[in-house]
């Protein structure tokens, strides 16, 4: 039973990472319709960045909402100049353009920071901590709340404020925004800045157990988008939850299904999904589209 | 003294298409003009022209302003509302939420009547606050189109644009409609200008009717003379849209 509560913890810290991920890929799904593959790259980059910003000297109070703020220029600089352009050319346009991002970003971070794998001290110190039978990691711990509080506080702005709700017409219906004086390029362009906010907190977060390398996200996306899948794209609760489903699951399943292990892993959260979708095509929590009248 | 709204050889079109061929047309301070026609006659573009949701050239200003070189949302912050047809509500987010939008989207100097005017929404549609938890995509027809109305009323247009309101509507949820646009002008001191196909209902809250036909402004008088008027009506309003007039009359 010990085991398997470590075995749990275990995969709801990676877990965490993922729901990051997934939330950012969601919420740029609900404002643009688009997935952005990139979104594990702009984690990535951030991470390079958080790394070299704490390597410069700064204290790690100060390198998260600095890593945060420019995180959100970058992603809102990202949507007007290289998105914007081709907003209207269909959605097979915007599909090419995240994916050239995704290499683009890749061979940016390789060429400034070379494609080694670099260990990155953790932001929260090395110590360990026992409650019960159960061992946390400072590490595990800092980064879970971290990414915790990342999400409650997104949830709260889309949630409670009127920014929130205009974003939230915006991807709801766009047209009726515009009539209600609503600058639909600037709440895309805001959105695409949060979702890479969000993205840079699972970077940070994930660099010091992954190891830093331009690889850094590149399963993680894969998990990520699995775990937006799974809880619904219209759904911002809905890919947090996968996320932390595909980790949990993933994990449990090397441990306990015999034949899996460690190579095998990443394919049994992608059959639960299958799973699910031949059930649900929406996803767990996500809404079969509506009508409009 | 001018007009709020001036629109003077105003085109629009759909791709190659042209829907509108030099509309001319004035809208008064706290004036209420109909726009009729049958299906097809331009009055859904003329309005989509107007608030900057379809490409047009020509004249159009709402007390100054060029519309046909604005923005949708910057014209929408100038004071010119639009309920679309079709309603345009936003389905996936309460009716609490859709009131709220319309809240945030006026003035900065009507800001302090906000709390007023939400109490008078609810006065005049009860139903949106027993609603308020509910998904707007939930409600009846006539109940979005209720919404869409308080949300727009609720951004405090100076010109308010109406498309079809009766549109798909019980004829008793319809007369409620014409009940409350009767009402507008002294609760909300705006102009209206209401694209409608239901001619008889419409010109008697109207001041003046703008009949359109094929893209073209075919007459243009006040209402009670339209409304008298036997021959234009059959002519360009057609027998059909005289149908469901005898229930809402």
């Amino acid at each position: 039973m010990t085991e398997f509560l470590q075995q749990t913890v275990s995969g709801l810290t990676t877990g965490l990472v993922y729901a990051a991920l997934a939330l950012a890929i969601a919420l740029i799904f609900q404002g643009t319709g688009t997935l952005n593959f990139a979104q594990g790259e702009f984690a990535t980059l951030a991470a390079f960045v958080a790394f070299a910003l704490s390597t410069a000297g700064l204290s790690w109070w100060l390198v998260v909402p600095v890593l945060v703020v420019v995180a959100f220029v970058f992603g809102a600089g990202v949507e007007r100049l290289l998105v914007r352009p081709v907003e209207n050319s269909g959605p097979l346009a915007l599909l090419t353009v995240t994916a050239a991002l995704l290499l683009g970003t890749n061979a940016v971070t390789a060429l400034i920071w070379g494609t080694d794998v670099r260990s990155m001290p953790s932001p929260f110190g090395d110590s360990v901590f026992h409650v019960g039978a159960l061992t946390f990691t400072a590490q595990a711990l800092g980064g879970g709340a971290l990414v915790l509080v990342t999400m409650l506080v997104c949830g709260a702005v889309f949630r409670f404020t009127p920014l929130g709700l205009r974003l939230r017409a915006v991807a709801d219906n766009p047209d009726s925004a515009r009539l209600l004086g609503i600058s639909t390029g600037l709440m895309l362009a805001v959105g695409w800045g949060i979702a890479a906010a969000v993205g840079a907190i699972a970077g940070l977060v994930a660099a010091p157990t992954l190891g830093l390398s331009p690889e850094l996200m590149t399963n993680a996306l894969l998990l990520a988008l699995a775990a937006t899948t799974l809880g619904g794209f219209s759904s911002r609760l809905g890919a947090v939850v996968g996320g932390l489903l595909v980790g949990v699951l993933s994990n449990l399943a090397s441990r306990y299904v015999p034949g899996i292990g460690g190579d095998l892993q990443l394919v049994v959260p992608f059959a639960i999904i299958f799973l699910v979708l031949l059930v649900r095509p929406q996803g767990l929590f996500g809404r079969a589209s509506t009508v409009r009248a | 003294m001018t007009a709020l709204l001036e629109v003077a050889g105003l085109t629009a079109g759909y791709g190659a298409v042209r829907a509108l061929h030099g509309i001319d047309l004035t809208v008064g301070e706290n004036e209420i003009v109909a726009v009729l026609g049958a299906n097809g006659a331009g009055k859904t573009t003329l309005l989509r022209a107007l608030s900057g949701t379809v490409k047009a050239a020509g004249r159009a200003s709402l007390g100054g302003l060029d519309l046909t070189r604005t923005g949708a949302h910057r014209i929408a912050r100038a004071g010119l509302g639009h309920v679309p047809q079709g309603r345009g509500t936003f389905t996936g987010l309460t009716v609490e939420e859709n009131v709220r939008l319309g809240l945030l989207s006026r003035p900065a100097g009507a800001r302090g009547q906000a709390d007023g005017d939400l109490t008078r929404i609810y006065e005049t549609f009860p139903v949106l606050q027993e609603m308020r938890r509910r998904p707007a995509g939930a409600l009846s027809g006539g109940q979005q189109q209720m919404l869409a109305l308080a949300r727009a009323l609720l951004a405090r247009p100076r010109l308010l644009l109406i498309d079809e309101p009766s549109l798909g509507l019980a004829p008793l949820t319809s007369a409620d409609m014409f009940a409350v646009l009767s009402r507008l002008r002294e609760e909300w001191s705006l102009s209206v200008l209401l694209a409608e196909q239901n001619a008889r209902a419409s010109l008697k809250v109207a001041d003046r009717g703008v009949v359109l036909a094929r893209g073209r402004v075919v007459a243009t008088a006040p209402a009670a003379e339209l409304a008298a008027d036997a021959s234009l009506r059959a002519a360009y309003l057609g027998t059909a849209a005289d149908s469901p007039e005898g229930v809402t009359a």
